[in-house]
């Protein structure tokens, strides 16, 4: 608890709330996950939000996508972690997903396109596109919907991280 | 996944409500069903009710997405209103992508008609009225809550908390272990917050909500409190469904309201007397039952409560100063007649007698050898272990 983040240039110093990390493959073996973690890590860190209530909708909602997205989009054996920081209005979720070399790609592609100006453009395409549903779709959301702002980069040798900054009492 | 999907053709109203999270669309075949069979049986506008839909993953925003393009491009002449609520933080913004599909579909917050009280008590200027109100009833009320159950250290929520002074008096005397205070009046919930920020209160919760449905999950909480709230509400029922689900087994429910027409004075008894049982009718009016006190014991009954317990007590112009107790009627005077009444159409003489009975009540407060009272019910029920 309290273990701090090393913040970059400009950017605010994030102090940790929780961590929950599972075995990726234990992870994958029901859907429900999604939405029972989303649900617990929404409920431990809305309570001292201006409005608990409309805030933990909120963020359990933002964090299911997350999850959900990286129940699709994961690869190999390892821990799966979820960590939500704190700076301020910000809180910050940071998920590690066991991948290879094309879910990191994919994460990278999807965080590019929704950080990109016309993202709006791209989630509307996503969906109302005929056949399965775009894997980014969730990220896009976020992206249009919440103002979240993504970032990806390694983590270690096979896993990826995915890091999404959410304002949440101010989207 | 928990989610129930309805179609009622009375209204012509498509009810989504609970969980949609699927991990495909194969789940959602109840919904595609229910919303074909809408889309086939409608004539005019389909209104897909999603107000109590607390998830919905983008699978099944996909799905509906997919559904209402292919409504829009079958039945050109269709109109698909999705009636949302602002308590739910991220419907509105959601469903509104739907626009895109088609002029013929719109997305509505049915929150502006919820309470159709609220403007009222959204008004600024009633604020000093409503904690001159709190300040009358509490000196009764912070004796009358332990006889109903209230303990120190309970985890407590008072929803249709206004402007959150009774939760502040509640977190001084009681402290509870939790406190969370629910409203769905946004400027009153802003001076609740920056009352308790003044006055360095710590620990309440204040939150937006919709009493009728709360974002609040099962028995959660030793006592709910809901005070003069059910009374200005067309369907108490459906709060005290609310009350009763997030109550925990064991815990109570605690429930003030009105009685209006039984407000009284002496003197000038008689313009009192008929100036406030017009105050119930006018209430009546705008589906307002100001009469509902002594009903309160029906009312927890038929919610499934036990061990009713109820009393009521008189807030009178003898509790502290009767200017207080004069300002309160003045209020209720520029709100019942100097409002509701012009907005009903009353005729103007019909206006200055109602306005004399407030008078009368003010006269008789502040008369050296007068006196006035506002009776108050109050009640509670046990939600069955």
């Amino acid at each position: 608890m309290h273990a701090q983040s090393h913040p970059g240039a400009g950017e605010p110093e994030f102090k940790a709330l929780l961590e929950i990390a599972i075995q990726a493959d234990v992870f994958a073996s029901n859907w429900e996950h999604c939405d029972r973690i989303a649900s617990y890590v929404a409920r431990m860190v809305s309570h001292n939000r201006t409005d608990s209530l409309l805030y933990l909708n909120l963020f359990s909602s933002a964090l299911n996508e997350l999850l959900e997205t990286a129940f699709r989009a994961h690869r190999g054996e390892g821990e799966l972690a979820c960590k939500v920081l704190r700076a301020g209005p910000i809180d910050r979720v940071e998920l590690t997903i066991p991948s290879d070399a094309a879910i990191a790609s994919f994460y990278r592609d999807a965080v590019d396109t929704a950080q990109r100006p016309d993202a709006a453009e791209s989630y509307m395409a996503a969906l109302f596109a005929e056949g399965p549903v775009d894997r980014r779709i969730g990220l896009l959301e976020l992206a249009v919907d919440y103002r979240a702002k993504f970032s990806v980069r390694e983590a270690g040798r096979s896993s990826v991280r995915l890091v999404a900054d959410l304002a949440l009492d101010e989207a | 996944m928990s989610f129930t999907v309805r179609y009622d053709d009375n209204n012509q109203e498509l009810q989504l409500a609970g969980s949609m999270s699927p991990q495909a669309s194969g789940d959602l075949g109840d919904f595609r069903n229910e919303f074909l069979r809408a889309v086939g049986l409608v004539d005019g506008t389909l209104y897909v009710n999603v107000k109590k839909l607390v998830r919905f993953n983008n699978v099944a925003f996909h799905e509906m997405a997919r559904l209402v393009a292919g409504a829009s491009r079958d039945k050109p002449q269709l109109r698909i209103a999705v009636v949302t609520s602002s308590v739910v933080g991220w419907s509105a913004r959601k469903f509104r992508a739907l626009t895109r599909l088609s002029p013929n579909i719109s997305v509505e917050d049915y929150d502006t008609q919820f309470y159709p009280g609220q403007d009222v008590l959204e008004d600024g200027g009633f604020i000093p009225i409503l904690r001159t109100q709190t300040r009358m009833t509490w000196r009764h009320e912070r004796e009358i809550l332990p006889r109903h159950g209230l303990r120190a250290g309970m985890a407590v929520a008072d929803i249709c908390c206004g402007i959150g002074d009774f939760a502040v008096l509640v977190s001084k005397e009681f402290k509870p272990s939790r406190l969370l205070a629910v409203d769905h009046a946004k400027p009153s919930l802003a001076y609740a917050r920056q009352v308790a920020s003044d006055f360095g209160v710590k620990g309440i919760e204040y939150a937006y909500g919709d009493a009728a449905s709360l974002l609040i999950e099962d028995n959660q909480f030793d006592f709910v409190t809901c005070r003069h709230s059910l009374q200005i509400f067309n369907k108490p029922e459906l709060i005290l469904k609310e009350l009763f689900r997030i109550c925990k087994p064991g815990g109570r429910v605690y429930v003030t309201n009105e009685k209006n027409s039984h407000c009284l004075g002496e003197p000038r008894a008689e313009s009192i007397q008929w100036t406030y049982t017009e105050v119930a009718k006018l209430f009546a009016h705008f589906d307002m039952d100001v009469e509902l006190g002594p009903k309160s014991r029906r009312y927890l009954l038929d919610a499934g409560f036990d061990e009713i317990a109820m009393e009521s007590f008189m807030v009178t112009s003898l509790d502290g100063d009767p200017q207080d107790f004069a300002d309160i009627i003045q209020a209720w005077e520029d709100v019942y007649a100097g409002k509701m009444s012009v907005e009903r159409g009353d005729d103007a003489a019909f206006n200055k007698r109602f306005r004399q009975g407030f008078q009368d009540h003010i006269f008789a407060a502040l008369h050296p050898r007068g006196y006035a009272g506002w009776p108050i019910w109050v009640a509670s029920g046990r939600k069955p272990a």
